[in-house]
């Protein structure tokens, strides 16, 4: 009862919080929406509002420039009513799923799967975070209430990872793919997380009966992964009338990122400075490179599930072609399930550091570059970089942990000796 | 305003020589018209139109057709075709409505509309790039850059002038450079053009210096069918250009164009000020209108009449009052016509012309008709990241409200968000009022741009009541581009096309337009500079974090102790290896020399 009270007070709080700020600044959820660390032109609240203006009036929102979301939002949002006018329903949808998302973490943190898995049972299971706690954090980061303020689409795909990953641990396989299904409706890349969430859940369902047939279970979720996206399509095609179009104008879009618009992630001034010859080349060397990452967790963490699927959404957060700090957000809240590795990591100051100074300068340095003209794009491009050099930093450092971690599993007796790697 | 005015004057004029185009004795007309502005400016207004049947153009024999265009035309399929060449700006507050009702003026630039004989989109697509192309040679004007993100296809901007008896297998593309400097070397393929060419005729009047030198000039080209009742087609051509000299301006001489200060004897100064003096002057400015003669304008001289032309024509036209002096060379017969303004000369079959206006004082003024629309465009907001559209129409009339189609189409780079358009009204009372913008708008035709591939196209049907002002918003946003898709100017910015707005005058048939000016549109630029130092540098920060994962993913984690153990023992054997290596060659070597 008591542990309710708390999460109905940290709940309450975040709501009233947001709902303090909107009242008292009714100006910031549009500056926020305008701020290019918080929206991209994939999921910026400005654009799904052309796009369903157009959508509203029988104009097809996806034979233009301006609108690349997943079509099922159009009919969602065309329920609510006119931003404009009303603004308040709109803010107060985007609090409850960001509450609805804090759920789903809750349910994460208390399955334990972060510190005891199947293969795996971590060495300072004490050093922990209850589920309320890591609620809070993700509730009151500052990334999640700006991402929340400016009405980003991408805190729906956060719904679909968490509850995957909710889902999973609760043994709920099918759900889990349903829901991963929907994520990777919205924003394609969430799709690279299938392998270790069948993994979860297949570890998850051989510790409560008996081990399936692996390669089974694996197509059995394919397919299950397969016919959500497909009816998720086709309801999509429903909506609009134009499967090649809007395919191409969402996930072709993702592919091969057209719009250079700056954000946090290290694409866009790349492909801007790009020689033309080589655009496609370097294209696909940076999609290969964000999904190697898949193929070298899967097998050096197999018997951590859920840690794969925590530095996977790390690695997105840096190597997405259209980053926001609403992917971050959703790493850092992953992130203190894993409270017992802290003691670990090596270079935490350092990360950090980084991560603070990138992000009080990095409007600073947008600024001087797009307003006040006194700097120019290399600015806000080094402070980009910057950005991700930190949250690389942290991820290498988790992983190096998590490893260290299950190496003293493997050697108990040498616990908290100085390690190298070799 | 009751006195007719210089544009139902032109009109009327037209009306009548177009009146009779077969049973006309020469089927080649051209015509000066002069008339002067307010603030010393004149208005000159040339005009050019030639006649062939179009049996005699489908069989290509050309005669006043040029062969260069006509075959363009034929090879591109093209059966209506209008070009516009424009620089500067009609001063609309102080010069009135414009010469054509605006009908013969392209916005800032070259502007290019035409109609196009095709089966499908493609099809009429792929003609117009022939037809640009091959314009642009003909030109010499960067009508090539007119691609697909400078194409539109307005649906209620644009109605054919002329007769189609097939359109529905016509389509209409519209095409704008607001970038385009016209200058000397697209005057010269324009006089080419003309039956004679500049030699003679009042073509001869047209000097590169001076042309390009006006306030404002539209130099345009327009061909079209023009059908009789029973059945008779010509193909007319029409060239014309329109220019706003500057009197004093024009009249500085060639090889010392600096203007002077006027000489102490000749200023006149307002003795009232009590600082006047000897040596301090308020100067006046001087009641009298400036005398000029064309000579002393044009830097040329009219030589004699085009022998093409219908010699009988009263081809210069002159709008001043009737009591105002004006000479002409002898020679010339002078008529004036009952408006008492206009008076029409006809020119010695040879020899020179001049026409000369001494400085004089006059009560009576031409009265200048007041346009029925004003429009201004600005861009608003700051920041190289988003911005603003305001336009803003005032209606002048006291009874009518006015109604038009407002047409633009803006490069893709210029992401307007259409769910922003806002219109405010200010009524007779002064009061800005917010309205919703569908209460003015009656209707949308909207294309929204594609990047690289389109751009966009907004035309909205609106009316503005009588003796209100209305402001449309709309905020878009400023796309950043690859860094070869700048221009070497890259911080100028980029222009973007003025908007064309086609006023809906039930009772007059013949269209009027207005067009705003070209916008100055500043994008964010990256470091020029920086290829392959963001390659450089992304790759680096890639290659660190990809560097560090795989290196402790692909490393097995052992205790200190362990790994100085491995190392040491690694270090050794190796040396040993290498020791017992180089021992073997050695012993060898020493065996093979025994």
């Amino acid at each position: 009862m008591a542990v309710d009270r708390r999460k109905v007070a940290v709940f309450g709080a975040a709501f009233v919080l947001r709902l303090l700020l909107v009242c008292l600044f009714p100006s910031l959820p549009d500056l926020l929406t305008g701020r290019v660390e918080v929206s991209t032109p994939v999921n910026s609240f400005k654009r799904l509002q052309e796009g369903l203006f157009l959508y509203i009036r029988n104009v097809s929102p996806y034979d233009g420039g301006v609108f690349h979301q997943a079509p099922l939002l159009l009919p969602l949002f065309a329920l609510l009513p006119d931003v404009k006018s009303s603004p308040f329903p709109t803010a107060i949808f985007y609090f409850f799923v960001d509450l609805v998302n804090a759920h789903a973490l809750i349910s994460i943190s208390e399955s334990g799967q972060s510190v005891q898995t199947r293969l795996h049972s971590a060495m300072r299971k004490h050093i922990r975070w209850d589920g309320v706690s890591i609620a809070a954090w993700f509730l009151f980061n500052p990334f999640t209430i700006a991402t929340c303020l400016a009405r980003s689409t991408s805190v729906f795909t956060t719904t679909g990872v968490l509850y995957a990953v909710s889902n999973a641990v609760d043994g709920n396989s099918i759900n889990a793919v349903l829901a991963l299904g929907f994520a990777s409706y919205l924003s394609l890349y969430p799709a690279l997380l299938f392998i270790p969430l069948v993994l979860l859940c297949y570890d998850q369902q051989a510790q409560s009966s008996k081990a399936p047939n692996t390669v089974r279970f694996f197509v059995q979720h394919g397919a299950i992964l397969l016919a959500s996206v497909a009816g998720l399509l086709g309801l999509s095609y429903l909506v609009t009338g134009n499967f090649w179009e809007f395919m191409s104008a969402t996930y072709g879009f993702h592919l091969l990122v057209p719009d250079l618009t700056p954000n946090v992630g290290l694409w866009w001034y790349f492909f801007i400075e790009m020689f033309d010859s080589f655009r496609e080349f370097f294209l696909g060397v940076f999609w290969l490179h964000l999904a190697s990452y898949v193929g070298g967790f899967t097998a050096r963490l197999r018997r951590q599930p859920l840690f794969i699927i925590t530095s996977l959404l790390g690695v997105f957060a840096i190597f997405k072609p259209y980053p926001s700090i609403s992917d971050a957000s959703l790493y850092f809240a992953l992130l203190p399930l894993y409270r017992h590795l802290f003691p670990l990591m090596r270079y935490t100051f350092f990360a950090v550091s980084a991560l603070l100074y990138s992000s009080l300068l990095g409007p600073a340095f947008y600024h001087l570059w797009i307003y006040a003209g006194s700097g120019n794009a290399n600015f806000f491009y080094a402070i980009t970089l910057v950005w991700s050099l930190g949250l690389s930093i942290l991820l290498a450092d988790s992983i190096f942990a998590a490893l260290r971690d299950e190496w003293e599993q493997a050697n108990p007796e040498s616990q908290g000796q100085e390690v190298k790697q070799i | 305003m009751t006195v007719p005015s210089l544009l139902s004057l032109l009109l009327a004029l037209a009306v009548t020589l177009w009146s009779s185009p077969v049973s006309a004795s020469s089927d080649y007309h051209e015509q000066l018209f002069l008339q002067p502005l307010p603030q010393s400016s004149l208005l000159a207004s040339f005009n050019f139109r030639g006649n062939s049947s179009q049996q005699s153009f489908d069989n290509q024999h050309f005669r006043y057709v040029p062969r260069a265009l006509g075959q363009i035309l034929q090879h591109a399929h093209t059966k209506e075709l209008h070009l516009r060449f424009t620089t500067g700006r009609w001063d609309a507050d102080s010069w009135g409505s414009r010469p054509w009702n605006g009908s013969k003026e392209g916005g800032t630039g070259v502007e290019l509309w035409a109609w196009i004989d095709a089966a499908d989109d493609e099809e009429a697509f792929a003609k117009w790039i022939t037809l640009t192309q091959s314009l642009s040679g003909l030109f010499c004007a960067s009508l090539n850059f007119v691609d697909s993100t400078r194409t539109t296809r307005p649906v209620v901007s644009f109605e054919p002038t002329g007769h189609h008896p097939d359109a529905n297998s016509l389509h209409l593309l519209h095409g704008t450079l607001p970038g385009e400097v016209v200058c000397t070397e697209n005057l010269t393929p324009f006089l080419k053009l003309l039956p004679c060419k500049g030699k003679t005729g009042i073509s001869t009047l047209f000097d590169g210096h001076k042309l390009f030198d006006a306030a404002w000039q539209s130099m345009s080209v327009d061909v079209q069918p023009i059908c009789s009742s029973d059945g008779d087609c010509l193909v007319q051509i029409e060239q014309t250009v329109d220019m706003v000299l500057d009197i004093e301006r024009s009249k500085r001489p060639r090889d010392n164009p600096i203007p002077r200060p006027v000489s102490n004897d000749q200023l006149v100064c307002d003795t009232s000020k009590h600082y006047n003096a000897d040596d301090t002057c308020y100067p006046l400015e001087k009641v009298t209108d400036k005398a000029w003669s064309l000579n002393e304008i044009f830097g040329k001289t009219l030589n004699g009449i085009c022998p093409l032309a219908d010699s009988s024509e009263q081809s210069v036209c002159l709008r001043v009052p009737h009591e105002k002096g004006v000479f002409a060379t002898p020679g010339a017969s002078e008529l004036k016509k009952d408006d008492g303004f206009t008076r029409c000369f006809s020119l010695p079959a040879s020899g020179p012309f001049d026409l000369s206006i001494p400085e004089q004082q006059l009560q009576t003024e031409v009265p200048l008709q007041e346009p029925v629309l004003h429009a201004e465009r600005t861009i608003v907001g700051h920041g190289q990241e988003r911005g603003g559209m305001r336009i803003i129409f005032g209606n002048p009339s006291e009874t009518n409200a006015v109604d038009f189609i407002y047409f633009e189409s803006l490069p893709w780079f210029l992401r307007p968000y259409i769910h922003t358009l806002q219109a405010t009204i200010t009524g007779h009372d002064g009061i800005r009022r917010e309205i919703p913008a569908s209460d003015l708008v009656t209707e949308t035709f909207y294309r929204p741009a594609i990047d690289r591939e389109r751009g966009t196209q907004l035309e909205l049907a609106l009316s503005v009541p009588a003796a209100s002002t209305v402001t449309l918003t709309y905020d878009f946003e400023k796309a950043v581009l690859r860094y070869t898709e700048y221009p070497p100017d890259a911080n100028r910015g980029f222009n973007v096309a003025p908007a064309v707005i086609r006023v809906l005058d039930g009772a007059n048939s013949r269209p009027l337009y207005i067009r705003t000016t070209s916008l100055l549109l500043p994008l964010p630029t990256p470091d020029f500079s920086m290829p392959y130092n963001v390659i450089i540098l992304t790759s680096t920060v890639i290659a660190l974090a990809f560097g560090t994962v795989f290196n402790i993913l692909v490393r097995r984690v052992v205790s200190v102790e362990e790994a100085a153990a491995l190392n040491a023992q690694t270090l050794k054997s190796r040396l040993l290896g290498k020791l017992v290596a180089l021992r073997d060659r050695f012993g060898k070597k020493e065996m093979k020399v025994e």
